[in-house]
């Protein structure tokens, strides 16, 4: 059974909240759920998108300078920079806590204390930001380093992981135990936090736009080469010193996104091309859940029991697809 | 959303009138829709939406070429733009007059997502003709904004009387003998022949006619090279004929041209091209080329931004016309003989 919408728009992000509701955060300032409630968040475009802490609904980012949180019932302002872009969201259910960039500045907000707010500069615009898995930490990726900022605590020096060029994207392990970043060149940076040793995980034939963990952590895999990318990250040296396997590879194709189960050992990659895929990594059998091409896919999320999977475009199609029992 | 979405960049100091030319392609009635990257000291009248603000963020890359260096702040803006409902018909970046259009072009070429949705059509230099004698006496930026661009708009001709706009285009021509120059008074060139260009286009490479001033070898411009290069800065009360003249070559920057009336062996061309982009690619601005290939009856051709270098072979060689092999490096200290012999080492 699958749910196929037009929705004429760049789809910026999908995500599956609590009740295991598809969203979608589209380029016309819309959040999509999936029974059909459209809401207006942002006048103009949606630049970025994650769960609210709560798990309800979607937070999002807009070129209107603005943060907010729709649900089906409706759109709250969270927080707004009057005049900037709010190019990236993050947010931890684990702290409460919600970060969002709005070009060199960090912000940081509690959802649990309206008058909480922090602000940590930075030198150069931040590309992206990620909670460590307790969301007390928020490490941001810039120019040259990735800062690591204590979420709640006003006055501090952050600690820096230098590595030289632009840092486009981050993620922390699940076990808090390394930091992934996505750079300009093609090729991911690693570092194991406790000693700060260096991962250089490469080989891409593009840009890691996107990347995910699952089965507890013991494996990450990317978008950027024209198979999902699977790095193995058991043991206490993660992917130091080890090969990273493809699957799925398809010369005519690259995938743009990847999404996995963080506790179950399924991923899921979207092409270049608008087709998406699913697969167990256990037996690497992969089902294409959606055939026909179109527009590259922007937007991947799939559910935890991985049973279902939300896709969007980038010339807004959008969808809800059942994964076939194996 | 498959075409691509040309990029217009302005360039030029500050008050040579880019504020006015962004205004007019902001209010006029022209039914597109343009959306307009302005940077941090912009002052751009008009309340629109489409006005983005950029921070000129200049990113090395880590592949190791020197030159190599992109606007990560277009990347991030470019791509935010990309997300918007409907599209544009097209994109102007402004710099500020302190940018090197270096980094600015280079990204349209390095960047794997902007190359896939946006095109560079042309760095547009809008140039004030009163005041460009002093700006070329102070600012190496105001040189390198001239040779780097695609066609230059000379604002401001009522200020100045016929000889000093002689003069004036002639230091131009110095720095850049390819470059269209549009005169015009309080920004007022037509929009269409300013957007639409197709600067970086190769099937727009149809001839390459350089309007060389030549100063001769002996001639001033040549001999004070090296002396000028020190102490340059004392010179203002000269005339400015004089003046902009000596600081352009003080610059070390200017255009030159080579022809071969002999058909050239596509591979000793490729192989010395690339050599001279590795090795002189930080101080090449721009190169075009239209080339004549032994036993091909299509022409070759090329053009670079520093070490990028793009060719491919384009329509054949017209009836009647003289098939002749052309190209034009703008650059700072180049030496000409040395090109000139490897040029010609490359006949077949």
């Amino acid at each position: 059974m699958a749910m196929i919408s037009e929705f004429e728009a760049f789809v910026t992000a999908a995500a599956f909240d609590r009740a295991q509701r598809a969203c979608f955060a589209l380029g016309d300032g819309t959040v999509r759920f999936e029974g059909g409630e459209s809401v207006q968040a942002h006048d103009g475009a949606i630049l970025s998108a994650c769960l609210h802490p709560s798990g309800d609904g979607m937070l999002t980012g807009g070129d209107d300078g603005r943060v907010v949180w729709s649900r089906p019932s409706g759109a709250e302002q969270i927080a707004e920079v009057k005049g900037r872009w709010i190019d990236v969201v993050a947010a931890s259910a684990q702290s409460g806590l919600i970060a969002f960039a709005a070009g060199r500045d960090l912000h940081m907000r509690d959802v649990a204390d309206a008058g909480f707010t922090r602000l940590f500069p930075h030198e150069r615009s931040i590309a992206d930001v990620a909670f460590d898995p307790k969301g007390r930490r928020v490490a941001a990726a810039t120019y040259n380093c990735l800062r690591l900022w204590y979420a709640r605590i006003a006055e501090q020096k952050p600690a820096v992981l230098n590595w030289a060029g632009s840092h486009i994207g981050a993620a922390w392990s699940p076990d808090g135990k390394f930091l992934i970043s996505s750079m300009q060149e093609n090729q991911l940076h690693g570092w194991r936090v406790s000693d700060e040793k260096n991962m250089r995980m490469g080989g891409y034939p593009a840009k890691v736009r996107s990347l995910a963990f699952c089965s507890k952590g013991q494996l990450m895999v990317t978008s950027g080469a024209n198979g999902l990318v699977i790095w193995p990250f058991g043991g206490s040296t993660g992917p130091m010193g080890k090969e990273a396997a493809e699957i799925g590879f398809d010369e005519s194709a690259l995938v743009t996104r990847a999404a996995a189960t963080p506790g179950a050992t399924w991923a899921a990659a979207g092409l270049d091309d608008g087709r998406v895929w699913v697969c167990d990594l256990t037996g690497r059998r992969i089902d294409t859940v959606k055939a026909e091409k179109g527009a590259a896919i922007s937007a991947l999320a799939i559910t935890a029991d991985h049973r279902r999977l939300a896709w969007g475009d980038e010339a807004g199609g959008a969808g809800v697809v059942e994964v076939p029992e194996a | 959303m498959t075409d691509k979405t040309p990029v217009t960049v302005l360039t030029g100091y500050l008050g040579a009138g880019k504020t006015t030319l962004l205004n007019r392609i902001l209010s006029e009635d022209h039914g597109k829709r343009y959306a307009v990257i302005v940077n941090e000291f912009g002052e751009v009248g008009i309340d629109n939406d489409l006005i983005v603000g950029a921070d000129e963020e200049v990113f090395e890359m880590n592949n190791g070429c020197v030159c190599c260096t992109v606007r990560g702040d277009l990347i991030r803006v470019l791509s935010g733009l990309m997300k918007r409902k409907g599209g544009f018909d097209a994109i102007i970046v402004e710099t500020t007059g302190l940018a090197d259009p270096g980094p600015v072009a280079q990204t349209f070429f390095v960047d794997e997502d902007v190359r896939a949705r946006t095109q560079l059509d042309s760095v547009t230099t809008v140039v004030d003709a009163k005041h460009l004698p002093l700006r070329l006496a102070d600012s190496r930026e105001a040189v390198e904004q001239i040779a780097f661009a695609d066609q230059i708009i000379l604002n401001k001709t009522d200020l100045v009387t016929p000889a000093e706009l002689a003069a004036v285009e002639a230091s131009i021509r110095r720095l850049n003998p390819l470059a269209p120059i549009h005169r015009a008074q309080r920004s007022n060139v037509p929009l269409d022949a300013i957007l639409g260009r197709g600067g970086f286009d190769l099937a727009r490479i149809t001839e390459l006619e350089p309007e060389f001033l030549n100063p001769a070898h002996g001639e001033a411009g040549h001999v004070h090279d090296e002396d000028c290069e020190h102490d340059h800065h004392d010179h203002h009360e000269h005339n400015h004929g004089h003046d902009h003249q000596d600081h352009a070559a003080a610059a070390g920057i200017r255009g030159i041209s080579l022809t071969l009336d002999k058909p050239i062996n596509a591979n000793k061309v490729t192989t010395w091209l690339n050599e001279v982009l590795q090795a002189q690619g930080p101080d090449i601005l721009r190169a075009k080329g239209i080339l004549d290939v032994a036993g091909e009856d299509r022409r070759l051709v090329f053009q670079a931004v520093h070490m990028i270098l793009e060719g491919d072979f384009q329509g054949e060689w017209r009836e009647g016309s003289v098939r002749q092999s052309r190209l034009v490096f703008i650059g700072r200290n180049l030496d000409e003989a040395a090109l000139r012999e490897g040029f010609e080492a490359c006949a077949a």
